[in-house]
C-alpha cells in the first residue's frame, strides 16, 4: 500500500503530502489533537486549501501504520479526545519521506530550470 | 508495513461499531474546540457553530473516506451482503429448500463419487512406501502363471533388489468356535510377509523365519476383524489356543485394524481371518504345481525395471531346476497398485465421475433457470436500488453473494448427502473396490466438495446477475405487473433445451449399459437347472486321513442330502460354475510333450444331472469311477473341438489322454485317462465376456480333495431346504461347516460384480438428470403459461378450443425439445465411446439404444410440459382478463 494509493483525501494539497505534514507537524509539536493538528498545518500552509476533517482519514491510516500512537487525553473544553503522538517507526519514516520529498522536488527544478 | 496495515483493516472489520463511536467523539470534540476558538475571536454562538462546520468539510464525505480506509471494505459488504442474500431466502422458503436441494443432489452425488476415485485412485496405498510393493507373475507365452514353491524359493534366495519377497496362497480352515464349526478365510505366507507390506502388528509379534518351516510350531496372527469379531476381542488373545481343522495352533499376533480387514482375494471370498506360515515342505518344493502369489518390497530407490531386470538374472540362474517345457517363460514385476486396480474399474471410476459432472451441470442449470425466473420478480427491487445509487459492480456482487450463500447452503447440505451415500454404498462395494481403498470425507474430498460448491455459485449466479444488473431502471419500474419477460424466456429455453441434451447423453449412456447387463445376463452358462444351491464343506485332514474315507463321507453325504424330500439330486464337487477351477496341462501319447492348457474339474456322478448339464456322447461317471478303478475323464464340448483342432483327435470317446490325477495327500502324478464321454458346454470363470473354455472332468473319487462343494438340486425354492441340507451334514460329521451357501442365480448375480455397478449408477444418474430436466421444462412453461393468461383468455373467449390452446403451447416447447435432442444425440455420439470398454456385446454407437434414450427423453419432456399447458386452459376468461 504507497502512501499514493492512500491519499484519496479532497484537499488540494497534492496526493500523499497531508500525511508527510501531519508526521512532521507532531514532529515538531509533540503530541497534539486532531483539532490543534488540523490548525497548525492550516497555519503553515497559508494559501493552500484544506478541509480540517480530511485530516482524520489521514491520522487513521498514520496509525494502522504504526507511525504515530495514540492516548485519551482531555480538550481545553473539557471533553475526551484523542491525542496523538509520534512514534519511533513514524520519526524513521518522516525522514525517509522528507528525503524523498527533497529529492523529488530537487529534480522537478532541475527539470523546469533546464526547459527555462 | 503492507502486511501491518492489512491486518489492521481486516481487524477493523470486528470493531466497526467502535470505531465508528470514536470518530463521532472525535469529530465532535473538534467541532467543539472550533466553535471554541471561534467564539474566542468574537464570532456569537451561532456563527461559530457555522464557522466550524465550514472549516471542517463534509463530514459524512470525510467519514465515508475514513470508512473505506480503515477497513477492508469488499469483506464489510460481503458480509452484508450474505446477512442480505440468507434473510431473502428466508423470505421465499420454498425456493431456498428446491434450490438447496437440487445443489445437495449435484454436488452431493459429485462429492460421493469423487470420494470413490480419491479412495481408488488418487490416495496412496494404505501403507509406508507403497510405491515399493510389487506383484510378481510368471508369464508363459500366454497369460499370467502363479509361481511354483521350487521357483519362489530359488529366486528368493538369489534376487538382490528386494527387500522382502514373500509368497502367499489363500486357505480356508474350519475353526469350532462356540461350539459351532466356522469356516474361515485366512492365508498362509512367509515368515516376513508383512515387512513386505511394512506394517506391525497391534498386539503380540508376527512369524519367526524359523516358524516357517514344516515342523515347526503352529502359529497364527490373526487379523483386527477376526479378533472382534470371531474372539470377542478377547484380551487374553495371545497365547490362546485355536483349532483349525481339528489341529491346535497359538495365537502370536493380531493385525491392526485397517486395509488388512478388508483384504480378500475375490469378490465372493470371505475376508481374511488368519495368517499362518508358508512353511513349504519337501514334497511342495518338488512338485511343479503354481500356486504360490509372490509379493515383494524392493529397496530404496530400486526401479520396477531393474526390479524385473533382477529377477529375470534370478530365473537365468535356476534354467536348470526349471522343467525344460516351461524354461523360455519370463516373469513379470507390477507395482501392487496395478495389480489391484484393474483397467476396468478405473475406466468404470471415470465414466461415474464424467456422468456425475454432468448430473452437477443440469442442477446448475435448473438452478440458474429458478434464479432468473426469481430474478423477472426482483426486477423492481434491482432497479430500486441502482436507482438509489448501488453501482453496477455493487449489485452483481450483491447478486453473486446470494448465489454463493446458496451454493454453500447446497455445498454443506450435499456433503452431508454424500456421506449418507457413502454409507449406502459401501456395503455393495466391497467386490467392486480394491480392499486398499478407504472411502471417506476427507479433507481433500471436502476441498473439493467446497470448490465446486463455490463453481456453481458463480456459474449459477453470473448470468442472471449480469441480466439484472443490466437492466434499465427505468423500464423495469415502468413496466406493469403484465410483466414482458421475452428475454428471459428465451434465456431459460436455452438453458432448458441444454438440459434436455445433456440428460440425453446421460440417458444414452445408461441405455447402452443397461443393454450391455442384459446381454451378459442373457449368456448361457451351460447351467441348466433352476432350483440349484450350492455350498462349501470342507472337511479336516485329521479326521479323514486316507483317501477311502473322503470318498466315504462323500457317499454318506450324497445319500443323506438326496433323502431329503423335495431334493431331486445332490453331489459334490470341486468347484461350482461360474467360481473358477484350477488348469492343468493335458498332453495325448500321440503328440508326446505338446501341452494343450485346459480347465480341470472334480465331479462325482451326480454333478451333471445336478446341473442340467446334458451328457452328448458317451457316459458320465458311476460310483464304481473310484480310486483303484481304471482312470477316466469326461470332456465338454468346447474341449472335444479344441483336441479335434490341436490334436487331430476326431472321435475322442475312447480315447486315452494324459493329465495329472492329483492323489490324496500325495504330490501330482501325471496318468493316462480314457475320455468315455462328452457333455455339454458349463461356464467355469466368473467373466461372462470371456470365452467358453474346454474342461476335463475326472471322478471326485479318483481325485478326492478335502475342500468341496456341495450341490443340490430341488423341486421348488431352494432356499427353504438349506436347514435341512444343514441337519444331514451334521448327521454325517458335525465338526463341518455348511459355508458360502448360494444358489446358481446368486453365482450368477455375482458374477456381474464390476458390470452391473456402473450401469446402475449411471442409471439412477440419468434418471436424476431427467427429472431435472423434466423440472426445468415444467418450470419455463409454467411461467411462459402464467405469463400468457391473459392471452389465452382472449383467445379461449374468441372460441379457442382447450386442445388448441395446450397445442400450441406444447409446439411451441417441442421446438426447445427437438434442439436438446438434438446436440444431445451429438454429444452422445461423442461420449459413449468412453463406455466402450465397459460394453458387451453392444456397440458404443447402438442405434437402437440411441432410438430408445432419445423417445423417452422426448416423452418425458412433453409430459413435464403437458401438465401447465393443460393447466392454461381451465383459465377462466373473465378472471384472466380482469386479473390485470
Amino acid at each position: 500500500m504507497s502512501n499514493i494509493d492512500m491519499s484519496k483525501s479532497k484537499t488540494d494539497l497534492p496526493y500523499g503530502t497531508l500525511d508527510l505534514l501531519v508526521l512532521k507537524t507532531l514532529d515538531t509539536m509533540g503530541a497534539m489533537h486532531g483539532y490543534s493538528i488540523a490548525r497548525r498545518i492550516e497555519q503553515m500552509s497559508g494559501t493552500l486549501r484544506l478541509s480540517q476533517g480530511s485530516i482524520y482519514p489521514a491520522l487513521m491510516r498514520l496509525e494502522q501504520q504504526g507511525w504515530i500512537s495514540t492516548k485519551w487525553g482531555v480538550s481545553e473544553t473539557n471533553r475526551k479526545v484523542k491525542v496523538y503522538s509520534l512514534t519511533k517507526a513514524g520519526a524513521k519514516q518522516l525522514h525517509v519521506e522528507v528525503t524523498n520529498w527533497e529529492q523529488a522536488a530537487a529534480l522537478v527544478a532541475r527539470i523546469l530550470g533546464a526547459k527555462a | 508495513m503492507m502486511t501491518r496495515r492489512r491486518l489492521a483493516r481486516v481487524k477493523a472489520l470486528f470493531g466497526a461499531n467502535r470505531l465508528e463511536r470514536e470518530l463521532d467523539d472525535e469529530v465532535r470534540a473538534h467541532l467543539e474546540l472550533a466553535e471554541h476558538d471561534a467564539r474566542r475571536r468574537g464570532l456569537d454562538p451561532v456563527e461559530a457553530r457555522r464557522e466550524a462546520l465550514r472549516q471542517f468539510g463534509g463530514i459524512d464525505q470525510m467519514k465515508e473516506v475514513h470508512r473505506d480506509d480503515r477497513s477492508a471494505r469488499w469483506l464489510e459488504n460481503l458480509i452484508k451482503d450474505a446477512r442480505y442474500g440468507l434473510a431473502s431466502l428466508r423470505r421465499e422458503p420454498l425456493f431456498a429448500i428446491i434450490a438447496v436441494a437440487v445443489l445437495a443432489l449435484g454436488i452431493g452425488a459429485n462429492t460421493a463419487i469423487f470420494s470413490l476415485v480419491d479412495a481408488v485412485l488418487l490416495k496412496p496405498l494404505p501403507f509406508p512406501n507403497p510405491e515399493r510393493i510389487v506383484r510378481m507373475w510368471e508369464k508363459p507365452p500366454t497369460g499370467t502363471n502363479s509361481t511354483t514353491a521350487l521357483n519362489f524359493t530359488e529366486l528368493r534366495r538369489r534376487l538382490r533388489t528386494f527387500e522382502a519377497f514373500s509368497a502367499e496362497v489363500d486357505v480356508n480352515a474350519t475353526a469350532e468356535i462356540g461350539g459351532e464349526p466356522v469356516r474361515l478365510q485366512g492365508r498362509r505366507v512367509s515368515a516376513n510377509h508383512f515387512a513386505v507390506f511394512g506394517i506391525a502388528p497391534m498386539l503380540g509379534r508376527t512369524f519367526r523365519e524359523e516358524e516357517d518351516r514344516p515342523g515347526a510350531e503352529n502359529v497364527l496372527v490373526i487379523s483386527h476383524a477376526a479378533w472382534q469379531q470371531r474372539f470377542g476381542g478377547d484380551p487374553a488373545i495371545l497365547g490362546r489356543e485355536v483349532r483349525l481343522d481339528g489341529v491346535p495352533f497359538r495365537v502370536i499376533g493380531v493385525m491392526p485394524p485397517g486395509a488388512l480387514d478388508r483384504d480378500r482375494r475375490r469378490a465372493r471370498m470371505a475376508f481374511v481371518s488368519f495368517w499362518k506360515p508358508l512353511a513349504l515342505t519337501a514334497e511342495q518344493l518338488e512338485a511343479g504345481s503354481h500356486f504360490l502369489s509372490p509379493i515383494g518390497r524392493l529397496k530404496p530407490g530400486v526401479s520396477i525395471a531393474d526390479a524385473e531386470l533382477d529377477m529375470l538374472a534370478a530365473r537365468a540362474a535356476i534354467q536348470d531346476l526349471i522343467p525344460q517345457w516351461k524354461q523360455d517363460w519370463g516373469v513379470i514385476v507390477e507395482p501392487f497398485d496395478a495389480a489391484l486396480i484393474d483397467g476396468t474399474l478405473r475406466r468404470s471410476l471415470y465414466v461415474a465421475l464424467g456422468a456425475v459432472v454432468l448430473v452437477l451441470l443440469i442442477a446448475c442449470a435448473n438452478l440458474a433457470n429458478l434464479l432468473l425466473a426469481r430474478g423477472a420478480a426482483r426486477q423492481k427491487e434491482i432497479a430500486l436500488r441502482a436507482a438509489l445509487g448501488a453501482t453496477r459492480g455493487r449489485l452483481i456482487a450483491q447478486l453473486l453473494t446470494e448465489s454463493v450463500v446458496l451454493g454453500l447452503l447446497g455445498g454443506i447440505a450435499g456433503v452431508g448427502l454424500a456421506a449418507v451415500m457413502i454409507q449406502a454404498a459401501i456395503p455393495l462395494l466391497p467386490g467392486t473396490i480394491p480392499f486398499t481403498a478407504t472411502v471417506e470425507l476427507n479433507l481433500r474430498v471436502l476441498v473439493f466438495a467446497s470448490a465446486i460448491a463455490l463453481a456453481v455459485s458463480a456459474v449459477v449466479g453470473l448470468l442472471p446477475a449480469l441480466r439484472l444488473s443490466s437492466a434499465s431502471a427505468a423500464d423495469a419500474l415502468n413496466s406493469s405487473s403484465r410483466g414482458s419477460s421475452g428475454r428471459h424466456d428465451g434465456i431459460r429455453r436455452l438453458i432448458v433445451g441444454a438440459e434436455v441434451a445433456v440428460s440425453l447423453v446421460l440417458i444414452c449412456g445408461s441405455v447402452l449399459l443397461f443393454k450391455s447387463l442384459m446381454r451378459l445376463q442373457m449368456v448361457d452358462t451351460g447351467v441348466r437347472a433352476p432350483n440349484v444351491v450350492t455350498a462349501s464343506i470342507d472337511i479336516a485332514r485329521d479326521k479323514y486321513p486316507t483317501a477311502s474315507q473322503v470318498i466315504g463321507f462323500y457317499d454318506r453325504l450324497v445319500d443323506e442330502v438326496q433323502a431329503i424330500p423335495g431334493v431331486e439330486s445332490a453331489s459334490i464337487a470341486g468347484d461350482v460354475p461360474l467360481e473358477g477351477t484350477g488348469g492343468e496341462n493335458l498332453r495325448t501319447p500321440a503328440t508326446g510333450d505338446e501341452r494343450l492348457l485346459v480347465r480341470f474339474k472334480r465331479a462325482d456322478p451326480g454333478y451333471f444331472q445336478t446341473m442340467g448339464l446334458e451328457i452328448v456322447r458317451g457316459r458320465g461317471f458311476s460310483r464304481a469311477d473310484r480310486i483303484g478303478s481304471a482312470y477316466v475323464t469326461l470332456i465338454n464340448e468346447a474341449l472335444a473341438k479344441d483336441l479335434n483342432v490341436r490334436f487331430g483327435m476326431t472321435d475322442p470317446v475312447g480315447q486315452a489322454v494324459d493329465l495329472p490325477a492329483i492323489g490324496y495327500g500325495s504330490s501330482t502324478s501325471r496318468t493316462l485317462m480314457t475320455i468315455v464321454g462328452i457333455v455339454k458346454n458349463e461356464r467355469v470363470q466368473s467373466d461372462l465376456r470371456a470365452d467358453v473354455l474346454g474342461i476335463a472332468y475326472v471322478p471326485i473319487a479318483q481325485a478326492p480333495i478335502l475342500w468341496n462343494k456341495l450341490s443340490v438340486r430341488t423341486r421348488a425354492g431352494s432356499a427353504s431346504l438349506v436347514p435341512s441340507i444343514r441337519e444331514a451334514l451334521r448327521r454325517v460329521d458335525s465338526r463341518v461347516a455348511l459355508a458360502d451357501v448360494r444358489t446358481v442365480e446368486e453365482l450368477r448375480g455375482l458374477s456381474l460384480s464390476g458390470m452391473k455397478e456402473p450401469a446402475w449408477l449411471i442409471g439412477i444418474f440419468a434418471a436424476l438428470s431427467a427429472l431435472l430436466a423434466a423440472l426445468g421444462l415444467y418450470g419455463v412453461v409454467s411461467h411462459a403459461v402464467s405469463q400468457q393468461r391473459r392471452e389465452i383468455g382472449i383467445r379461449m373467449a374468441l372460441g379457442a378450443e382447450s386442445r388448441d390452446v395446450v397445442k400450441q403451447i406444447l409446439q411451441h416447447v417441442s421446438a426447445t425439445i427437438v434442439v436438446g435432442l438434438g446436440c444431445g444425440l451429438i454429444g452422445a455420439f461423442l461420449l459413449t465411446r468412453t463406455t466402450r470398454s465397459l460394453l458387451f456385446e453392444v456397440s458404443a454407437l447402438d442405434p437402437a439404444a440411441f432410438a430408445i434414450a432419445a423417445i423417452s427423453m422426448a416423452a418425458i419432456g412433453l409430459l413435464a410440459a403437458a401438465i401447465p399447458a393443460r393447466r392454461a386452459t381451465r383459465v377462466d376468461p373473465t378472471t384472466a382478463l380482469r386479473s390485470e
